[in-house]
């Protein structure tokens, strides 16, 4: 069979400095620690985000002619990785530092890359994705947004939905039909920038089940924009949004959405926990040194230049599911889990509550549970 | 020769030789209580012994790296026992060519020793404690089987030869080579399902072209790539100061993955996989006997829990986020 092969990395000298210094920060910017959980799409906080712009821990493995630091992918885990587990509220550069700039960096003509890519740099830019459709969730590549070439400009029409911050974001990068579907359903299909706040998109707010606003869609009804808003080349959409969705699988915040669970978990049992309650800390703990390991070697083989299309959602796989298992395990820990009234009204409560209504959408965003199975499955030789 | 070209001569030459050897004839004989003497002796004369006490020569990732390979061949002999036993005590047992095996302590008694019957040398070991004692004067009391038929006698032991300490609690050793063991033999098994799946047709297709199925074997895979990452990490931890907490976590987590690449291979193999003819059974029965040797999942995961409660809430973190 083919070998899925995660490499033993250790981080280096530098790379542990440097969390050091997040640690530090983290400490001094307690003040913006106010979210009960570590998902990365509910805390939204530009103030936030531009102080982390000013250390230079966005867009940190660009080139600094971008406005990038030139640091390598474990640079960048290590500072992910931190603000995650503490918690930080990142959603507002997280998709542009994550997959939007890394799209552009890789697709985007010159002219894209020096207008969009300093800002977002400088935690004040702000990316949506233009993905699902009202009638297009797993199945893309059937999306019908359309962008007619017209002269100098394309005219763009169609619904993109399931947008996270369309209403405070700043650009969507939406995946669009820019000829008609033929049998190579494949073809035909381009990424084009939409500016949110100037080019006249409709945006409707979608309340979620857990009472946020972080989604929306986007309605686009002759929408004009110039012809050079096509990201790289037109038609190459779909070569694209799928290197792209391998960016987006393999990272921390694939399995750390509940790790704020954990942390008051263990302040919940003590110093001196029963048995069982140490045998489920055990067991959350062995799956993160795991994971952890997984996804930063997932980040040395993006580092060098390695293909990490079956190992990253092999890692989103299993951290999504681990991610849902966790605040199960966390439910049982009391005299009596959760009919305990000492639970009542305590932070860990809180945080349980805030990350199970969360948690429908770990196994969904980003690529379904089933979408991630068929990509292993391919990887395994089976289709 | 570099240290690259050493560890990949290592494989290559284990490799051949248990593929030669380890066919579904030799796991029946050896079930039936038959010490696989040939196999012993080319693996003696290869210097496969000697992993664990050639420390000049050989690393512990050399040393483990061969464990899982002895596990994707469910190669059936006390390999794991005799080799850390020969590293433990050089001076005894530089120059024997027997078996030396290892079991827990229990007063007068050496209990769940493989191959017991078989051994010239045991070495008795505590549970949580850094102290143990080689024998020379030893007698079988029970012969006993595990679940995959392989022998786990208790031994009746009279004085000890010599009794040392040891830096790294030697039942986290064996834990640990128990945990690369099964990293080994949950690949194989993941390769009999995805060889099963391929060649066996129904409906007019082969099952592997099944939705149900496609998904049963990306979940097997996702377990087994989880189990093989936990592994090299408990082994990359030898020397450190977080051994034990890295063996608890490798091996509470691949015993975690014995459960659900057992139950879903099985599965994948129907009936089939049920028979005493085929062989996957050979490897599961292995994976369900040895999750629970050394140290079950919950054992490890309540020491590693306990420790991290120590630690306390606000350096959960710092605890779990090594550099390696």
């Amino acid at each position: 069979m083919p070998a899925l092969q995660f490499d033993r990395i250790a981080l280096d000298a530098e790379t542990e400095n440097l969390r050091e210094k997040v640690r530090e920060f983290v400490q001094e910017n307690e003040s913006h620690f106010e979210q009960p959980n570590s998902d990365f799409v509910t805390g939204h906080d530009p103030e936030f985000s531009r102080k982390l712009g000013e250390k230079g821990w966005i867009g940190m493995t660009w080139p600094a002619k971008y406005g990038g630091g030139e640091r390598s992918n474990f640079n960048r885990l290590v500072v992910t990785e931190e603000l995650l587990a503490a918690g930080a509220p990142v959603s507002a550069h997280w998709i542009a530092d994550r997959q939007s700039g890394p799209l552009l960096l890789r697709f985007g003509t010159e002219e894209q890359r020096q207008k969009y890519l300093p800002g977002i740099c400088r935690g004040e830019s702000y990316f949506s994705i233009g993905m699902s459709e009202p009638d297009t969730g797993s199945d893309l590549a059937s999306v019908r947004t359309s962008a007619i070439l017209e002269g100098d400009n394309y005219r763009v029409n169609g619904t993109k939905i399931w947008t996270t911050d369309a209403h405070r974001n700043d650009y969507i990068i939406c995946l669009v039909r820019t000829q008609p579907a033929e049998e190579n359903r494949h073809a035909g299909l381009s990424q084009i920038i939409i500016d949110l706040k100037r080019d006249g998109a409709k945006v409707r707010p979608i309340k979620n089940m857990a009472g946020g606003e972080d989604f929306n869609e986007v309605v686009f009804e002759d929408v004009v924009v110039p012809k050079d808003r096509i990201v790289g080349e037109s038609g190459n959409g779909w070569a694209q949004v799928t290197s792209e969705l391998a960016y987006e699988r393999s990272g921390p915040e694939r399995f750390l959405s509940a790790f704020r669970v954990f942390v008051e978990l263990v302040r919940f049992c003590g110093p001196d926990p029963t048995q069982y309650q140490a045998t489920v800390i055990g067991r959350i703990a062995s799956h993160i040194m795991t994971l952890r390991r997984m996804s930063i070697s997932v980040a040395g083989m993006l580092e060098s230049g390695k293909d990490v299309v079956v190992e990253a959602a092999l890692v989103k796989e299993l951290g999504n599911n681990f991610e849902k298992l966790l605040p199960e395990l966390a439910r049982a820990v009391g005299s009596d889990g959760f009919s305990d009234f000492s639970h009542d009204s305590d932070l860990f409560r809180r945080t349980f509550e805030d990350t199970m209504l969360l948690s429908p959408s770990f196994t969904l965003r980003g690529g379904t549970r089933e979408i991630l199975r068929g990509v292993i499955a391919r990887g395994l030789g089976l289709r | 020769m570099d240290r690259s070209d050493l560890t990949s001569l290592i494989a290559d030459s284990a490799e051949k030789i248990l593929s030669d050897f380890c066919d579904k004839k030799l796991l029946d004989q050896s079930e039936a209580g038959v010490f696989a003497q040939e196999l012993w002796d080319e693996i003696r004369s290869n210097g496969f012994l000697d992993l664990g006490i050639l420390k000049e020569q050989y690393s512990s990732q050399d040393l483990f790296a061969f464990l899982k390979i002895c596990g994707r061949y469910a190669a059936p002999l006390p390999l794991a026992e005799t080799i850390l036993a020969r590293g433990w005590f050089p001076d005894a047992l530089l120059d024997e060519s027997g078996v030396a095996s290892i079991g827990v302590a229990d007063g007068l008694e050496v209990k769940r020793v493989a191959w017991g019957r078989s051994a010239e040398w045991l070495v008795a070991i505590n549970i949580e404690g850094s102290s143990l004692s080689l024998f020379r004067d030893f007698e079988v009391v029970e012969q006993k089987m595990n679940m995959a038929g392989e022998p786990s006698d208790t031994l009746k032991i009279g004085d000890p030869v010599s009794l040392i300490e040891l830096k790294e609690e030697p039942f986290a050793q064996m834990a640990l080579a128990k945990t690369n063991l099964l990293a080994g033999t949950l690949q194989s098994v993941l390769d009999l399902g995805l060889l099963f799946a391929t060649d066996r047709v129904q409906f007019g297709r082969s099952i592997s072209k099944f939705q149900a199925i496609q998904h049963s074997l990306a979940v097997v895979a996702a377990e087994v790539a989880a189990a093989q990452r936990a592994a090299d990490a408990a082994v990359d931890s030898i020397g450190s100061d977080r051994f034990i907490i890295e063996v608890a976590a490798g091996k509470a987590r691949v015993g975690e993955a014995v459960g659900i690449v057992a139950e879903q291979t099985h599965q994948i193999h129907g009936a089939m996989g049920f028979t005493h003819e085929h062989q996957l059974h050979h490897f599961t029965r292995r994976l369900w006997a040895w999750r629970d040797e050394w140290g079950s999942e919950s054992y490890w995961q309540r020491r590693l829990g306990e420790w991290l409660s120590r630690q306390g809430p606000d350096n959960l973190w710092a605890s779990l986020a090594t550099p390696g």
